[in-house]
């Protein structure tokens, strides 16, 4: 019974409920910006790791290696806080922009792990009928490779975007107020005084989110799939 | 039409041609043969540039598609530090040549002379490879039709592209050819519902397409289920009477008799024997042409 009065207090607070909503809209801003950002950001490093050897590409292909070595073998929040208290330490800086960065280009590092795979494992004869017809390679990439690329990492990218979004959560760690920290707040506070009903709110959302974009990845995967009918 | 001269390619310190030398004329039939890893696919791929070669030149006409290489042009030889140091020496022209050809000494830098020779060769001769590529059809064992394409779209990409051809003349003519091997009905499916016969015919379709003024097979019917064979090889010889250059990989030997005017016998990088293929066939004379037929036939 205190679980429902408590959830009908939760939402019909008009404070809780602006505190909630800020929350999430938080994370959304930070989720949405950071996977934008992290899937040029990785879709241009797949492209130099793939591209072929030549003298101008060798330091942007030592370069994208060195990044992808160090955002994968460091915590997230070391990184977050990297970011917070040491690079963007200044005054004033706004910190939506640091998350956004550091989740970004942490997200970039995994996004060109995928893509870079899926380029690879696209069949190597697809290219070479492609040259062979006298195609550039950047047009062969662009209308045969990376269509048929897309639709082998799509499941990859959909994974690393639910992962990122589930991650945001850790912004509290910088004090930024995003649905996870919104819950703690309104728990902690001395009305509510139960983390119950906020948690399993905040955890509603994520699980409404991470489910909306699981069903649009389907939608697209469904619509790329027209070229495999067996 | 196309000359070969003294082709080299190694992988690695595998060496797979060596000094490899080929003239076909326009319209001729040629088909390759030999044994398995003799480098039919690796000279086939050598023309078109699909591999570098390591040595030689490879001409479509009068355009040069790989980077000159010096150790086919005396003057250039001559021109280098190289072979000035070992005349003055007192080594005799003749000899000289011979060594440095024979031991490969030309280095990274051989002087500006010699330099600017190799760069007006090249600037004379070579052509962007893409075009001669379009110049030059290839179709492959595996079909490697675009998978994300319907066959439309696989036909008309290229011509459309290159070309400058809009899309209706593009598609009229791909539907042109398309009905000629009977599957203007399956314009618009992707190429994982078909067969295979239909995915190589259509293959040797999309290189039609482009107009190409001669056409590479590299074993167009080895991955083929057997009853699916003939109808590959009957387009094929309906491009051969019309007079198309071809060069073929393949070990189907009735097709090569039925159709070639010269079949090659390759083994260990080289051209062993070539003859007509009634010749061939009948009375090969090297050993191992023997010895390969002995097992084809
Ligand atoms: N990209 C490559 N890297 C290294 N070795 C290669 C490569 N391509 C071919 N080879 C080697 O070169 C040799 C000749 O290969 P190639 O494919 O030209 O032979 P082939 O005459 O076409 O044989 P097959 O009848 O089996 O097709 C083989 O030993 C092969 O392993
Ligand atoms: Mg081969």
């Amino acid at each position: 019974m205190d679980f429902l009065q408590k959830t009908i207090e939760l939402f019909t607070t008009e404070r809780y409920v602006e505190s909630l909503f800020s929350g999430l809209w938080m994370t959304v801003v930070i989720s949405v910006a950071a996977a934008v950002l992290g899937l040029i950001l990785g879709s241009v490093v797949a492209l130099v790791t793939i591209a072929p050897k030549s003298r101008a590409i060798v330091l942007p292909k030592a370069l994208c290696k060195v990044y992808i070595t160090i955002i994968r073998g460091t915590p997230m929040a070391l990184q977050l806080f990297i970011m917070a208290y040491v690079i963007f330490a200044i005054r004033g800086f706004p910190p939506v922009v640091t998350a956004i960065l550091a989740f970004g280009i942490n997200s970039g590092a995994y996004v060109a792990e995928n893509i870079r795979a899926g380029i690879l494992s696209v069949d190597k004869g697809q290219t070479e009928a492609g040259r062979a017809l006298g195609l550039t390679g950047a047009t062969t990439m662009l209308r045969i490779v990376i269509p048929q690329a897309i639709k082998n990492v799509l499941p990859a990218i959909g994974n690393e975007l639910i992962a990122l979004i589930k991650e945001t959560s850790i912004v509290s760690m910088i004090g930024m107020y995003d649905l996870t920290m919104a819950a703690q707040v309104i728990g902690g506070g001395n009305n509510m005084a139960s983390y119950v009903v906020p948690m399993t709110a905040a955890a509603l959302f994520y699980l409404a989110i991470v489910y909306l974009l699981t069903f649009c990845i389907k939608l697209i995967e469904r619509r790329l799939r027209a070229g495999d009918q067996r | 039409m196309i000359s070969v001269k003294n082709l080299y390619k190694d992988f690695g310190k595998l060496r797979v041609l060596s000094g490899l030398s080929l003239d076909i004329k326009r319209g001729e039939r040629v088909v390759l043969i030999g044994p398995s890893g003799s480098g039919k696919s690796t000279l086939l791929r050598c023309l078109n540039q699909m591999e570098e070669p390591t040595y030689g030149e490879v001409w479509l006409e009068d355009s040069l598609l790989t980077a000159p290489d010096p150790y086919l042009h005396f003057d250039i030889i001559r021109a280098s530090r190289t072979y000035q140091k070992l005349v003055a020496k007192g080594m005799s022209d003749t000899d000289c040549i011979q060594k440095i050809k024979a031991e490969d000494l030309l280095k990274k830098h051989e002087g500006k002379a010699y330099h600017s020779m190799m760069k007006t060769l090249e600037k004379e001769n070579r052509i962007d490879i893409n075009l001669a590529r379009q110049r030059m059809g290839m179709v492959f064992q595996h079909f490697n039709l675009f998978a994300n394409m319907t066959v439309m779209q696989n036909l008309t990409l290229a011509p459309i592209k290159l070309k400058n051809k809009t899309p209706a003349e593009a598609e009229a003519k791909a539907m042109e050819l398309l009905t000629r091997i009977g599957l203007a009905d399956k314009r618009d499916v992707y190429p994982s519902t078909l067969s295979g016969g239909q995915k190589q015919r259509i293959a040797i379709v999309r290189a039609l397409c482009m107009e190409p003024e001669v056409l590479l097979f590299d074993e167009p019917t080895s991955a083929l289920d057997p009853e699916m064979v003939g109808e590959v090889l009957d387009v094929m010889k309906s491009l051969a009477d019309e007079g198309m250059t071809m060069i073929v990989v393949t070990h189907e030997m009735g097709f090569a008799r039925e159709v070639a005017d010269r079949v090659l016998f390759m083994d260990e990088g080289q051209i062993v024997e070539e003859a007509p293929p009634a010749e061939l066939f009948a009375n090969p004379q090297n050993e191992r042409t023997k010895s390969f037929l002995s097992k084809v036939l």
